[in-house]
């Protein structure tokens, strides 16, 4: 690894500037959770890599706790599914952890109306999600943070698992743990009334979540509260019964729902096949114990019939921003089908016609992302839109909410619990 | 338990004990010896100890600090690396790392408490906060450890001793003022916790070993390891190794800048 250059100087955000002798400093591209994140080049290596900057000593504690998390947990977690921590180095006041460069994120995949995702898309990046997840439970890891633009894309299509700044060990029982994790919309029931001894359940709970979204194209239980989550949840698949959940009771914050039955999951998710639909009902199973496991969900039908996963390096690509629509994308990707350049009310017809061709896929894909097809608009904005298919969310201004993630006073909550942790010895 | 131990950057880590007692180019240069070495490591795992007693964490954080101690003293040397400061910052980041964060400050404000007349062993804030970046390098950023408490209440259990567990968690918290944690699987040093208490309990526990199928060589001389240990050190539990052993090979280290 790396060690501290002693040399250097110069200001230090200045892009083009060769740190530890080995990173050629780039781009700004985000902000994480903890710090300034830039894109650079590992000369070592070649690859683009992505560094992210934390400064310590700010608040006389040293190096920040959800930074040291990520850290220690990712030192241990190697593996094709999961996001890859290359070298750390302390660098003038600040801590850097280099990453492997991810392109973009699952988010950006299933908000990006350009795309159309096939089913066997769909089975190729609820596979990667499940593998990446599966090898954290074997190690013992939980993730507690599952949601889509923590699921990066690599350039080859691989998808990996990112932040793992609220993940932690279990496995020791009578430990007690937090029960504010995860965004809202990907918690599981038994966090939602308060559990404290919970397992990976709750991270497979929320990768079914994110496999409805997938299928839908829209998070699939928009909770505006943790008592209206619970609300979505019971609306989608019914009130538990006690026969169901029999710990369900005995949860610190349980209350009493009104039962409501559950409708045919077949009614929310119309176009999934009869194995993703058997599939996701396991992993929105409401007793934990009972809930499918990661490696379990990969030997489920589902991934062994057909159609087979799409090859990682075939996946559709969201847009980059600044794109343009009258592209001139170079490498012809197909998947996003062809581009139209003469006048749209003719062509859209043509378009949905050869996008279908081209994806080769059964009819019903046209249904299940009906906006899948209306990547014309952007060529003839300037003239009158007339999409092929009604955005309804816009018409009605029924736009789904904004993505919920944990807020900072959430945050500031959780921190302070995961401090204090008065979590103390093994029983005697 | 420790399922995941066989693929951990622990395990990858483990030393040949020659390895473990190699005493530092620098500090040899300075002419401490093997055993001084090694009196220093006993010394400041106390240190680190009581400072833990004072602040009140659980005895897996005292164990995680004590192991990345040790570690970093396969590396770097005591004349690069002030024992009397690596000491505290490794319950520090041991603190943080095993969820059970100790502020930096409370630290500081212990050691002024149980060290207040050596200045040798006083430090601010900051100097902890700059050594916690150095230690994360020293340990190549490898944090989780893996302790033999777990396996060991496991084990009691299967062998049907749980009578023994307070012992055997005994031997097992002395095994830390050593370095079997760097060299030794933990279940094995589990094991042969319960192979020392059984012994001196008058346990019969040869069959119960016999179905384990592990080398009973390995825990045997671990076993002899640990007696040897009393044997040498006969150290008061509660005051450690007396002052008079210990400053003279400390006095060989550069005063504090």
């Amino acid at each position: 690894m790396a060690s501290a250059a002693s040399s250097g100087g110069g200001d230090d955000d200045s892009a083009g500037k060769l740190l530890v002798n080995r990173y050629l400093k780039g781009e700004i591209v985000g902000e994480g959770t903890y710090g300034i994140v830039n894109k650079a080049i590992d000369t070592k290596t070649g690859n683009i890599v992505a560094i992210k900057r934390i400064r310590i000593g700010e608040k006389k504690e040293g190096v920040n706790f959800t930074a040291l998390r990520e850290i220690k947990l990712l030192k241990e977690l190697k593996d094709p599914n999961i996001i890859e921590l290359i070298d750390c180095f302390p660098y003038k006041d600040s801590l850097h952890l280099v990453f492997e460069f991810m392109e973009t994120d699952l988010e950006a995949v299933i908000k990006d109306k350009h795309i159309v995702l096939s089913p066997a898309d769909t089975k190729s990046y609820a596979q990667m999600m499940l593998k990446g997840l599966a090898f954290c439970h074997k190690k013992w890891v939980l993730h507690r943070d599952m949601k889509p633009n923590n699921l990066l894309i690599g350039a080859d299509g691989q998808l990996k698992l990112a932040d793992f700044g609220l993940a932690r060990m279990f496995g020791s029982p009578g430990r007690n743990f937090t029960h504010q994790v995860f965004a809202r919309w990907y918690r599981a029931p038994e966090l939602l009334f308060g559990s404290k001894h919970y397992g990976s359940a709750v991270d497979i709970w929320a990768a079914g979540c994110i496999f409805a979204e997938l299928l839908t194209r829209r998070a699939f239980l928009q909770g505006s509260s943790d008592i209206d989550q619970l609300g979505k949840i019971f609306a989608a698949l019914g009130t538990p019964k006690p026969s169901q959940w029999p710990d369900m009771a005995y949860l610190p914050d349980y209350v009493e729902y009104q039962y409501v039955a559950a409708p045919p999951l077949r009614t929310l998710l119309p176009m999934a096949s009869d194995d993703a639909l058997d599939l996701l009902s396991k992993m929105l199973t409401y007793d934990p114990k009972a809930r499918i496991t990661a490696q379990q969900a990969l030997e489920h039908r589902y991934f062994s019939s057909l159609p087979a996963p799409t090859r990682p390096s075939q996946l559709p690509r969201p847009r980059r921003k600044g794109d343009s629509g009258n592209n001139k994308i170079p490498d012809l990707n197909l998947q996003d089908g062809p581009v139209v350049l003469s006048p749209p009310r003719k062509l859209r017809r043509v378009t949905a016609h050869e996008g279908l061709e081209v994806n080769m896929h059964r009819a019903d894909k046209v249904d299940e992302h009906p906006s899948g097809m209306r990547h014309t608009d952007e060529m003839s904005s300037h003239s009158s839109r007339i999409p092929m298919s009604v955005d309804v969310g816009a018409v009605f201004g029924t736009r789904p909410a904004p993505r919920p993630t944990l807020n900072s006073a959430e945050k500031s909550h959780l921190k302070r619990k995961l401090d204090m942790d008065p979590e103390f010895g093994y029983a005697e | 338990m420790a399922a995941n131990f066989w693929t951990s950057s622990h395990c990858k880590q483990l030393l040949d004990p020659e390895d473990v007692e190699l005493v530092p180019a620098a500090d040899r240069e300075r002419g401490i010896m093997p055993e001084e070495f090694r009196l220093v490591k006993i010394h400041m795992s106390f240190h680190i100890w009581r400072l833990a007693q004072q602040v009140k964490v659980r005895q897996r954080v005292i164990a995680t600090a004590v192991t990345y101690f040790r570690r970093v003293y396969t590396r770097k040397s005591m004349s690069e690396y002030d024992p009397r400061l690596v000491a505290p910052t490794c319950l520090y980041l041991a603190s943080k790392v095993e969820e059970s964060t100790v502020q930096a400050r409370l630290l500081v404000f212990y050691i002024k408490k149980m060290c207040g007349s050596d200045d040798k062993y006083r430090f601010e804030i900051k100097d902890i906060l700059e050594m916690e970046m150095k230690l994360l390098e020293a340990l190549d950023y490898y944090l989780v450890v893996f302790h033999p408490y777990r396996p060991l209440l496991q084990l009691l259990q299967d062998a049907g001793i749980t009578d023994l567990t307070q012992f055997a968690w005994g031997l097992v918290n002395d095994t830390y003022k050593m370095d079997l944690i760097l060299i030794y699987p933990p279940y094995m040093i589990a094991l042969a916790c319960i192979y020392i208490a059984s012994a001196l309990k008058d346990k019969d526990t040869t069959s119960w070993f016999e179905e384990l199928r592990v080398d009973m060589n390995i825990v045997k001389n671990i076993s002899m390891e640990i007696l040897d240990f009393y044997d040498t050190y006969k150290i008061d539990p509660q005051r450690g190794l007396p002052d008079d052993k210990i400053s003279p090979v400390l006095n060989k280290l550069p005063a504090k800048s």
